[in-house]
């Protein structure tokens, strides 16, 4: 019996790892992505040279040229675009703030703004030809400024600043469009503060509290990790376990459909019984995972070593990532192969699978809410909830307050249940899915097959 | 003598189907058994029972004395009515696994598959991927995935439907020889012809039930020749003066040809003696009674309602692909 076990595992494993796709999935599409984050930025920003763009200004202050010409000098525009892109950074993945300022700044083009202020009684109508005109230089471009009065010192107090106008020419570029726009938000403060008597440089120092690099303190001394790392490790394990799963459950359900549908399990079925074929495949893609997930794990640490930060990951919790990894991928594949084997062309698994991907999506969503409240009732209590509990678990372990021990293991056990209640039911649905061609079968039907001696 | 397979009171059915009834079925070791019948008529359904890829809702079966052919899987070879080859592997990779999977060592079955694929006309494609193979190639290389580990028992179903006349004619020869080593076969066919060419023993299925059981010779025997055709060489001869031969009771022409019903226990060697001085004939022979003549009779017996012409019919239909 686990002589055909073995067999049919390691038939699984070489078809799957020597297949094109398993070889473009684990090396080549993240060696992509990589190459795409650093070039893409890289290649947007040399498109095109350098521009200049003549501002006219027309408003009646006298300080608001200067102001605006400084905050249009190129250095602060992408000091400015870089604080941005770190927040935005910070929001969609937290703890790689500190990792886009390490980063190698993008070489941006910023345009060449040149700012004069036209005399006073112009206006906006009258300029127009001088916005449109064509015969100006393939590099230059124009954009006309109407800052009335109100737009920097209130009409009476208690209301609303006054609006500024943009004249632009259908050619001006969005980018610089927006640079001017960010400019002149920087501007208009600064202004309507000394307008109303304050200091900007003192307001703006006032207001800016910089964000302070957190070290966690343990009773035992370790996990001394920044801040960031410990925000951004339960978001990269949960990637890990969603991704392993995924194509550990998705090659499980093809190549069930393969077999299937190419008639050859009734081949097997005469050398191995549909248990023995379950375990075969269960066990051969779990290798798959494994071997993917190594990688991984290895391309993570060599990365870390690389800043210097291996010391700061805490080898148990790979143990536990591999630990969790094996119960997920034993719900998960078990589920895929049922459905693979209850359908008998690719296209019938779409509706079954969609309840499948939604289990496992969940927890994928949630990881970054529980990395950072790790303590949380719906945290703890989600912990205990096959089959989205290993997520939780692992996304907890890897925060920077992971949970007293008893909580994992009780969450093990949990998990370990309900992955032999997915296996107990894959296995069912198996035997029965095997054979039968035609209508792919409701959910509902699975249940029924499931309780059927 | 042994018996390697033994079912009794088999029931099937599929929803309101009733697939199999009241299937009663003993197969002695060592014997050829064919299972015949018309498309439908239960024979799949059958073997997947005794393979126990089904599982009857009654009733028994034995298979090399064991109480399922899961406890037997290792002794039996089976090749199943769905063909089906994992298109990426090598012949060779596909054919090792099967016989690893049935316990025969890469060792013992390497040489094996090639002395089997040179007798099927299969030399040098056991490092060509499946999906490169031809229908034909690929049903025989799954031939000797369902032989390649020596089976005791072989269970073939449908195993020359789809093959050309040269491949069907290599295939019977490397069946003969697994018949000689001593295997037990059980193979179904609606294609009469080749199970009367093959078989020791007949089982007729017919809408689920056994109709027939019983060895070939005593069939043979039991429907003794009692007519004999008449072809004559000249066309416009009279053939009326064949009535009056010895022995022959009745005379019917049909097509410029003559069948003549013999009187019991005539010898038909003087029948044909003196026919052909009577007449100069281009032809005459001894109508054999046919496993399709068999089956004929026996369901029309059964059911009455349908017509002998529609059922020749229906089978010369199925058996259109007879080589």
């Amino acid at each position: 019996m686990f002589n055909r076990i073995r067999l049919v595992a390691t038939r699984e494993f070489l078809t799957t790892v020597t297949s094109k796709g398993f070889l473009i999935g684990v090396f080549v599409m993240p060696l992509i992505g990589l190459a795409l984050t650093f070039a893409i930025p890289k290649i947007m920003a040399q498109r095109g040279a350098q521009i200049t763009v003549e501002v006219a200004l027309i408003e009646s202050s006298g300080t608001l040229a200067d102001t605006l010409r400084r905050e249009l000098d190129p250095e602060v525009i992408i000091a400015r675009r870089n604080a941005g892109r770190r927040a935005a950074m910070e929001q969609a993945a937290p703890g790689t703030g500190d990792m886009a300022e390490k980063a190698p700044t993008p070489q941006l083009t910023v345009p060449k703004f040149i700012v004069k202020v036209l005399p006073a009684g112009s206006t906006a109508d009258a300029e127009k030809g001088w916005l449109t005109a064509q015969d100006i230089g393939e590099r230059a471009r124009r954009a006309l400024l109407v800052v009335p009065p109100e737009a920097i010192t209130q009409a009476s107090p208690g209301t609303d600043y006054g609006l500024y106008q943009l004249y632009a020419p259908r050619n001006l570029p969005e980018d610089a469009e927006d640079m001017l726009q960010d400019a002149m938000r920087v501007t208009l403060t600064t202004e309507r503060l000394r307008a109303g008597g304050l200091d900007p440089a003192l307001v703006q120092k006032a207001t800016h509290v910089p964000q302070p690099r957190t070290v966690v303190v343990a009773p035992d001394g370790r996990r001394q990790a920044p801040a960031g790392l410990n925000r951004a490790l339960p978001f990269i394990m949960g990637i890990l376990l969603f991704m392993g799963v995924m194509i550990g459950g998705q090659a499980l359900m093809t190549s069930t459909i393969e077999e299937k549908s190419s008639r050859v399990v009734e081949v097997l079925l005469a050398a191995v019984s549909p248990l023995e074929l379950m375990w075969g495949k269960l066990l051969g893609q779990l290798g798959v995972g494994l071997v993917m997930m190594s990688v991984y794990i290895t391309l993570g640490v060599l990365a870390l070593m690389q800043f210097a930060m291996f010391g700061l990951l805490d080898p148990l919790l790979i143990l536990w990532l591999l630990v969790f990894f094996l119960v997920a991928y034993l719900v998960f594949g078990a589920l895929m192969l049922a459905i693979g084997a209850a359908v008998s062309q690719l296209a019938d698994a779409q509706s079954l699978m969609g309840p499948v991907m939604m289990l496992l999506i969940t927890p994928y969503i949630l990881t970054p809410f529980i990395g950072r409240q790790p303590d949380s009732t719906f945290s703890v209590v989600a912990s205990f909830i096959p089959p989205i509990s290993p997520f939780v678990i692992l996304a907890r372990l890897a925060s920077s307050s992971p949970p007293p021990v008893w909580q994992v293991l009780l969450s093990l056990a949990v998990s370990v249940g309900g992955a032999c209640i997915a296996v107990w039911f894959a296995a069912k649905v198996f035997r029965i899915g095997l054979l039968l061609h035609g209508k792919p079968p409701s959910f509902g039907t699975l249940i029924k097959w499931a309780r059927m001696s | 003598m042994q018996t390697a397979l033994k079912l009794q009171g088999v029931e099937k059915s599929f929803g309101e189907q009733k697939a199999v009834t009241a299937l009663e079925l003993t197969v002695p070791s060592g014997e050829t058994c064919g299972l015949i019948g018309p498309s439908g008529a239960g024979k799949t359904t059958s073997i997947r029972l005794i393979m126990s890829i089904l599982f009857p809702d009654a009733g028994t079966v034995e298979v090399l004395g064991q109480a399922s052919a899961l406890q037997a899987k290792d002794r039996i070879g089976y090749l199943p009515e769905e063909r089906g080859v994992y298109r990426k592997m090598k012949v060779w990779a596909f054919l090792k696994y099967l016989a690893g999977l049935k316990g025969m060592p890469e060792a013992k079955s390497q040489p094996r598959a090639k002395e089997l694929l040179a007798a099927l006309g299969l030399d040098d494609i056991l490092q060509k991927r499946c999906e490169d193979l031809s229908k034909g190639m690929l049903q025989r290389v799954q031939f000797v995935g369902s032989i390649l580990h020596q089976p005791e028992l072989l269970i073939l179903d449908e195993p020359f439907s789809g093959l050309d006349p040269v491949s069907v004619r290599a295939l019977k020869g490397v069946i003969s020889a697994e018949r000689r080593r001593g295997t037990t076969i059980l193979f179904s066919t609606h294609v009469m012809a080749q199970a009367e060419e093959l078989c020791d023993r007949v089982v007729m299925i017919h809408k689920g039930r056994k109709v027939l059981d019983e060895p070939m010779a005593s069939l043979r025997r039991r429907y003794d020749p009692t007519r004999v055709l008449f072809e004559p060489l000249d066309a416009n001869a009279s053939l009326a003066v064949l009535r009056d031969v010895p022995g022959v009771v009745s005379l019917q022409q049909r097509d410029g040809e003559a069948e003549l019903s013999l009187a019991k226990g005539t010898d038909p060697a003087a029948v044909i003696r003196e026919a052909a001085a009577r007449v100069v004939p281009a032809r005459i022979e001894i109508a054999r009674i046919t496993l399709e003549d068999v089956f004929v009779g026996i369901v029309r017996g059964q059911s009455g309602a349908e017509s002998e012409a529609a059922l020749r019919q229906h089978l010369q239909g199925l058996s259109g692909e007879k080589a």
